[in-house]
């Protein structure tokens, strides 16, 4: 990805002329020159072109439609500012918007409409439904700092509608089935994440979400479920060996024979070696730790806390592994655990719990999901902050020579 | 036209539950989860936000109506073979639809105001628009 693009060129008291970088209307140029009556050895002015924005993308990969409003929000929230859809366009759209960031919904790149799906006997799980090649040069596009006219499709109708335009912001986010399905993509990904709830959990919380509706009985949750679950297997769920993070949502251990599915054991998955990206630990890294801090300091109610850190091997890459079961009962049990954690990428001590009490309200505020969602919030403040740091003093070398 | 600044919410006057209660809130994935706190005692103000224009009231109902549909038909669709493409598509569909009508409902309590909001500020004489009566 160009960021910064140098030319040089002859002294100016020649008549060679620059045209401006057609990539993008937002790019601001730099001219530095200096003016010579005379003969001199130097040969060339340097010109800097800079785009106004280096766009990072983020991928998020997830079977539950594109209202992953809390992951998003607990996102953005790290950020500044609340992510809001674009304002007096289509009241379907799917797009969110916060001043850093943009997040887009994948299922805008169907390219069959509900209709179309039904004729052609593919779900929207399938990759034929979609497509692959608008998704890679829309997001391509934004990258390097162009806007696009990007489709809407319209859950509530079916249809894919005229599109929106989308400016190219500091922090793409694309969240949907499909982030890390088409290989061009993945490469345009800063990082990706994967949202892995096991099936026992996925049951509960489609109860929670669909019993009260009139149309849903446990039998049609359940034969949804399983309706869905060869393709969600073969195209979705293969996704998760390509993230740089997976959060995998199983039911706790804590409680024998539990099967209400309300205590939840979660696991942060850290792939080693992504640029930028220092995966979180307990005590030590890469040593393996198992650690209740309920005790004497601090007392937790039923069924209590319990943290693993360990590390791992996941499809052939080495890992690092946090996980939490249980879940948080008051504020001092949350600043308690983030004071032994390391590595957060905090700006300041308590800055996880002040961000998971901002969304006391939001699901899984008081577990692991909550937790993991707001550190990769954090890591991925982190990997912007150095990114961005990088690319601007690549250009000022250059220009040293 | 009414220009509508403040969302549209229904108070509701609530006993506090007891303790009890309290400790049997569902705590994963739903709608209603709370970080535990200790809720004072005496009766407790809950705004709910609801749909205020008519449009959101629309998609609403329509949501809902599909959903009963979409189930029938996939019903009926995968008693012939419960393997075939077209069971697959239609529980799918159900699946979309579900997930859209609780989209909708999360919208409306995280943004605690109605989606149509912004939208309706630039097109207040829409049908759409118009606001919701009970």
């Amino acid at each position: 990805m160009a960021v910064s693009t140098i030319y040089s060129t002859q002294a100016l008291n020649s008549t060679h002329f620059l045209t401006s970088s057609p990539s993008s209307s937002t790019s601001k140029q730099v001219f530095f020159y200096r003016r010579h009556q005379s003969q001199t050895n130097r040969r060339f002015n340097t010109i800097i072109t800079c785009a106004a924005q280096q766009t990072v993308v983020i991928g998020l990969a997830a079977d539950s439609g594109c209202g992953k409003s809390t992951f998003m929000r607990r996102l953005t929230s790290v950020f500044g500012g609340a992510a809001e859809p674009p304002k007096g366009g289509n009241p379907d759209s799917n797009t969110l918007i916060s001043d850093m960031t943009t997040v887009i919904c994948l299922d805008d790149y169907h390219s069959l409409d509900r209709t179309g799906r039904k004729e052609k006997g593919v779900t929207a799980l399938d990759p034929r439904a979609n497509d692959f090649d608008l998704m890679y040069e829309q997001v391509k596009a934004l990258k390097s700092g162009i806007a696009v006219e990007k489709p809407i499709y319209n859950h509530v109708t079916g249809l894919l509608d005229a599109p929106e335009l989308i400016q190219p912001p500091k922090i793409l986010v694309i969240e949907g089935l499909h982030p890390m399905f088409d290989e061009r993509v993945r490469e345009l990904l800063d990082f990706s994440i994967y949202l892995d709830i096991s099936n026992e959990v996925k049951f509960a919380w489609k109860i929670q979400r669909d019993m009260a509706e009139r149309g849903h009985s446990l039998e049609s949750i359940k034969a949804s479920i399983e309706a869905r679950k060869p393709d969600f297997d073969a195209f979705i769920d293969p996704q998760k060996q390509y993230a740089d993070a997976v959060i995998e949502v199983l039911p706790t251990q804590l409680i024998p024979d539990d099967n209400e599915g309300k205590v939840l054991r979660v696991r942060l998955i850290m792939k080693e070696g992504v640029k930028y990206f220092s995966p979180v630990y307990l005590f030590d890294e890469g040593s393996t730790i198992s650690w209740i801090p309920c005790g004497r300091k601090l007392t937790c109610s039923y069924p209590g806390i319990k943290f693993n850190y360990e590390p791992d091997t996941y499809f052939n890459h080495e890992v690092s592994v946090l996980e939490m079961d249980g879940q948080f009962d008051r504020l001092d049990e949350l600043i308690y655990v983030e004071s032994h954690l390391s590595n957060l990428s905090s700006k300041f001590y308590g800055e996880v719990t002040q961000q998971m009490l901002k969304h006391a309200d939001f699901p899984g505020s008081n577990n692991g999901t909550g937790l993991f969602q707001t550190i990769v919030g954090l890591k991925i403040r982190d990997l912007y902050e150095q990114l961005i740091a990088n690319k601007a003093t690549a250009p000022a070398e250059a220009a040293k020579a | 036209m009414m220009s509508a600044t403040a969302s549209h919410g229904r108070a509701v006057m609530l006993p506090s539950p007891s303790g009890a209660l309290q400790h049997q809130q569902p705590s994963i994935g739903s709608d209603m989860f709370r970080l535990r706190r200790k809720e004072p005692r005496g009766l407790r103000l809950i705004v709910a936000a609801t749909a205020k224009y008519k449009g959101t009231k629309m998609r609403e109902e329509k949501l809902s109506e599909m959903i009963v549909e979409k189930v029938k038909e996939a019903t009926e669709v995968c008693e012939a073979d419960v393997r075939s493409e077209e069971c697959k598509v239609a529980w799918d569909e159900v699946e979309e639809v579900s997930q859209a009508r609780a989209d909708l409902r999360i919208k409306l309590k995280l943004l605690n105001q109605d989606p149509l909001e912004s939208f309706c500020q630039e097109n207040p004489e829409t049908d759409e628009c118009r606001i919701y009566e009970d």
